[in-house]
Order: C-alpha cells, then sequence, then structure tokens
C-alpha cells in the first residue's frame, strides 16, 4: 500500500507508540483488501462500551492513549452504561462505575468528543455528501451511507481508532464508487404503506435482512415523503439480520435518485423479493423473544430517542401513571435531556413515573445492572434493541409500536401483538 | 497437502482444526470466558474454539466483535490460528489486534477440503496451509 511520508514516519515509530500500533493495524487491514492507497476521514466514530470490551479491552484502550497519544480527526463515542450524574440515583454497581471512568479518562485523553449518544449525526458529527468517514456503529454507519451519501465501511472501533489517530483509513469497499452499485431489488409496492408506522417498517427490515446477506438492497416503491424516524426503523433493522453497510432506497438515498443511478446505469433486473403483508406480519411477530405477559420494564431509546419521539412518548402518556411493578425509561443524548428539562418534557415524564436518562441506549449498556436489579422481561418499540438485549444479555423481550409499549407500561401487562 | 492462502495476518501456527460451515458472530456468539460457541442452532453450539485451528467462511454481525475476541486471547480461550473462505473487517481486525495467524483466499475452498480434527499448519509468513488428514 502506498503511503505518505507522514504515515511512513508513524509506522516507523516516529509520532510515538500510539501512531505507529494505529498505522500497523491499518497497514494489515488494507492488505487484506489489496488496498492501494489510504484516503483522508473526515469524521470518526467508535462504539465500545464495558459489556463488550470487558477488562481487557479497558486496558487495550488504556495503553493506547499513553505516550500522548491523541486522535487527529473529530470523533464521537456511542452511549456508555449510565450517566455520571444518575449514578447514585440509578443504584450503579461500584464496579460498573469504576470501570466506566477508566474508559471515560482514556478516551479523553485521546482527544476523544464524550457526546456518548448513538444520534451523534443529530448532535454534531455531520459529515458531508461523499465524505470518507470511519463509523463503527452498524445502524449508524449504514445511515451515513443511505441517507447522507458519505462513505463508510463496516468498521469495527479498533480499526475506526486506528483511522481517527492517523486521519486516514485504507481506500477499499465503500470508500470506492464502484462498489456502491445496488445489487437486488426489493419491490414494496404489495404494501399498503399509507398505513405503516416506525414498527411496521422495523418489521420489514427484520425480514428483508434475513434474505440479504452482505449484499447491496434496491428499495423501489417507497413513499418519498417517508419521515426520518420510519426510514431510521428500516435502516437500523436491516443490519440486525443483515450484514449490509449501504442501502439505496430509491427517490430517498442521493445516490439513488433513479433505479437506473441505485445501479450506476446497468440496467435494472426485475425484483428479488415482492413482500407481502404476510411476511411482514410473521417477521413483526418474529421479533419478540417473551411468553411472560408481566413486563419488568418498557425502555425506549435504541437508537437514542430523539426529542419528536420523547415528545410523542409523553403525548400517549397524558395524565397516565407507569404501573407500580413496571418501569419506563426513555434513554437519550445529554444534548435531548436538556432540551426535554427546558421544554417541561421531564417534569412531565418524571410525574408519570417514568425517567429519561442520558448517556445510555436501549440495546446494550444498562441491560448487565438491570439484570441485577431483577429485571427479566422488557417492552421495546425496537426490533435491534430487542434482538440485543435477549441475544447478549438473555432479556425476555416484547416489541410493539410506541403506543402498545406505552400502554404496557401503564398496565404492568404486554399490550401489543403476540 | 499444501494449499495456496492469502495472508490475512503474519505469523505460523499449528493444531487441530475445527471446522463450521456458518458464519461466526463474536459479540454474542461466542462465550470470552471458554470460547465456547453459544449461538442457539448454529454448527458449532456447545464446543469451544480455544486452542484450535478455527475454520470458517466469514464473520458476522455486530462490529463490537473484535472487543469479544480480544478478551478471549486475554483469557487463553481464542483460537491458535483462522482460516476463513473470504475475510470480513470484523474477523481481520481480530486476529491483526491479537497476532493471531489467519488467512483467507485458499487455492480451494477450506470448508471442502478440511475437517475437525484434521491436523493444520498455517504458514502465514509465506501464505501457505499444510493439511494432514486425521
Amino acid at each position: 500500500m502506498e503511503l505518505t511520508t507522514e504515515q511512513k514516519a508513524m509506522l516507523d515509530g516516529e509520532k510515538g507508540k500510539g501512531a505507529r500500533k494505529a498505522m500497523e493495524i491499518l497497514v494489515a487491514y488494507g492488505n487484506v483488501y489489496d488496498t492501494g492507497r489510504m484516503v483522508p476521514v473526515t469524521s470518526v466514530h467508535i462504539a465500545g462500551n464495558f459489556p463488550v470490551m470487558m477488562d481487557e479491552g479497558i486496558d487495550w484502550l488504556e495503553d493506547l492513549a499513553r505516550d500522548e497519544t491523541r486522535v487527529r480527526t473529530y470523533t464521537t463515542k456511542n452511549p456508555e452504561m449510565f450517566d455520571f450524574d444518575q449514578a447514585d440515583e440509578l443504584r450503579i454497581p461500584m464496579v460498573f462505575q469504576v470501570r466506566q471512568k477508566r474508559i471515560h479518562e482514556a478516551l479523553k485523553s485521546l482527544g476523544v468528543t464524550l457526546t456518548y449518544s448513538c444520534h451523534h449525526y443529530l448532535v454534531g458529527n455531520v459529515p458531508r455528501f461523499g465524505d470518507h468517514i470511519a463509523w463503527a456503529s452498524s445502524g449508524s454507519q449504514v445511515f451515513a451511507n443511505s441517507v447522507i451519501g458519505a462513505r463508510s465501511n463496516r468498521d469495527g472501533d479498533h480499526a475506526a481508532l486506528a483511522a481517527a489517530i492517523v486521519g486516514a483509513i485504507p481506500e477499499w469497499g465503500l470508500h470506492l464508487k464502484e462498489n456502491r452499485k445496488g445489487e437486488f431489488i426489493v419491490d414494496v409496492s404489495r404494501l399498503d404503506l399509507d398505513s405503516y408506522g416506525p414498527a411496521d417498517y422495523k418489521a420489514l427490515g427484520w425480514l428483508i435482512g434475513k434474505n440479504m446477506g452482505t449484499r447491496v438492497p434496491v428499495f423501489v416503491h417507497l413513499p418519498p415523503d417517508m419521515h426520518i424516524e420510519e426510514i431510521k426503523g428500516l435502516l437500523y433493522t436491516l443490519t440486525v439480520t443483515g450484514a449490509t453497510g449501504l442501502v439505496h432506497l430509491v427517490g430517498i438515498t442521493p445516490e439513488a435518485e433513479t433505479l437506473e443511478a441505485a445501479f450506476q446505469g446497468s440496467p435494472a433486473p426485475s425484483p428479488e423479493i415482492t413482500p407481502t403483508q404476510k411476511d411482514v406480519d410473521e417477521a413483526y411477530l418474529d421479533i419478540s423473544s417473551s411468553s411472560d405477559d408481566n413486563v419488568d420494564m418498557v425502555i425506549f431509546g435504541c437508537p437514542q430517542c430523539s426529542i419528536q419521539e420523547i415528545q410523542e412518548i409523553a403525548d400517549l402518556l397524558g395524565d397516565r401513571k407507569v404501573h407500580a411493578d413496571t418501569r419506563l425509561w426513555i434513554c437519550t443524548s445529554a444534548w435531548v435531556k436538556t432540551l426535554c428539562r427546558r421544554m417541561g418534557l421531564l417534569d412531565r415524564i418524571h410525574s408519570a413515573g417514568a425517567r429519561v436518562v442520558a448517556d445510555i441506549g436501549a440495546a446494550d449498556g444498562p441491560h448487565l445492572y438491570l439484570k441485577e436489579q431483577g429485571v427479566r422481561v422488557i417492552a421495546i418499540n425496537s426490533a435491534r434493541g430487542s434482538y440485543y438485549a435477549h441475544n447478549i444479555f438473555g432479556m425476555d423481550t416484547w416489541f410493539g409500536s410506541t403506543r402498545e409499549c406505552v400502554d404496557s407500561a401503564v398496565s404492568g401487562k404486554w399490550e401489543g401483538r403476540r | 497437502m499444501k494449499i495456496n492462502a492469502k495472508t490475512v495476518m503474519r505469523g505460523v501456527a499449528e493444531g487441530e482444526a475445527l471446522v463450521s460451515q456458518m458464519a461466526i458472530s463474536f459479540t454474542g456468539g461466542m462465550d470470552p470466558d471458554t470460547g465456547i460457541i453459544r449461538e442457539p442452532g448454529h454448527d458449532l453450539e456447545g464446543q469451544s474454539v480455544a486452542g484450535k485451528i478455527l475454520v470458517f467462511p466469514a464473520g458476522k454481525g455486530s462490529t463490537t466483535g473484535s472487543w469479544q475476541y480480544y478478551a478471549a486471547f486475554k483469557r487463553g480461550s481464542a483460537p491458535k490460528g483462522i482460516i476463513n473462505r473470504k475475510a470480513e473487517g470484523v474477523v481481520a481486525i481480530s486476529a491483526i489486534i491479537t497476532g493471531t495467524p489467519m488467512v483467507h483466499e485458499l487455492d480451494q475452498d477450506p470448508l471442502a477440503v478440511i475437517e475437525t480434527g484434521d491436523f493444520i499448519r498455517i504458514d502465514a509468513d509465506n501464505g501457505v496451509v499444510e493439511i494432514e488428514k486425521r
């Protein structure tokens, strides 16, 4: 792989041990894919928190941060396990507090911007169309490629951190235009999409993801006025059951203004998948993993809730109270929580017996201690959150719409489809 | 039998093959304490990858997998070497950060010619895989 003089100096250890380690990772990574050169990155986002990093991962991160290693590219961070300001209120065990603090200090020393958010593109990390980026968080990564038209591979944290330190990444895969062609058509014209909400699009994503693997799908006949929450619902779920980095939504994705554009001019083949409502209904039920009626906790925020979503939850709650044996958490970023306070939403939500928690996502971070606190059955409006809570942490999960989840929080029983 | 392969991570490893026909996710799919595959319905479910030459088509699932692999490596529960049909990013990075010898893109399909229990020598410095049938 062709390297600049500066990159060679980093590889030779002239810019410190951390920069050398980062270059060694990127050179090996580039060589695997016969990459000719590195391209500068304008934005990096990293994902790992304690549940996946474990003690060994924290040691690795601290080791990287030693020797005054700093990121050269603007880098933001995914959610953690809890908000330091709420550690006592949420009864966070000391063992987790100590570990999160170590991660926090190492990231701070590296110069990472401590957003603790998975909607970082709403709170300060917005790439431009065509930018080369390294986002390690499969949901937001597919959002960047498919909605913004920035270019990121499915990089893990180690590759993304290395790219942040070096300021560049090997140019392979989705960084190259020729690899961004659509590969097969999904025709949704048999579905009554006028009646669809975000939960229905998540069920659709669950279904299509299972049939797509790592290929680039091209969706046709989606409504051109599809709401951003519906787009997120579809995209974030497609990367749970499938492993693509880019999805063309014809009429929405910047590189897919037309079907021909999505295929970069080559003749469009006939649709490979034409789902029916029966297929989507089956997928909807398949997302839930619970059979127990009693709901211990309703948790929103995978990805973290936007201010519009929190407004909707507060309106659905109205004057009702959360059931005495059930908890309701709304996970979001510190910015959106500040907005909630300013707009009086925080008081409304608190008086209903629910909580707004910052710096947390509903998929992973909190489940380690929630389990210790006796939470077993959760209800969630995210297919992605349901999958990770069940498969990594062994939670029993119910999946449904925001309304069904709010109703379940009030009655303490699952009120959605089964 | 000797087969040429493309290097993902340099080094030499030898040991007993453990072969899966299915993709593997290190996050959620493997217990980092024991190296035991715990994904329900996986063809290696209940078997440990620790100390084996692990042969499988490719990685899948969460991009956080390289953290879980690194923890397994530090706990002595990772494979000695990896052979993939075509390396996906998460598995490639896992091998690179742990210095685990790894190859992919063999001249013959590794899932067809290697069986669990075969003795394997990966020479990733020279891009060669040696197979001794059991």
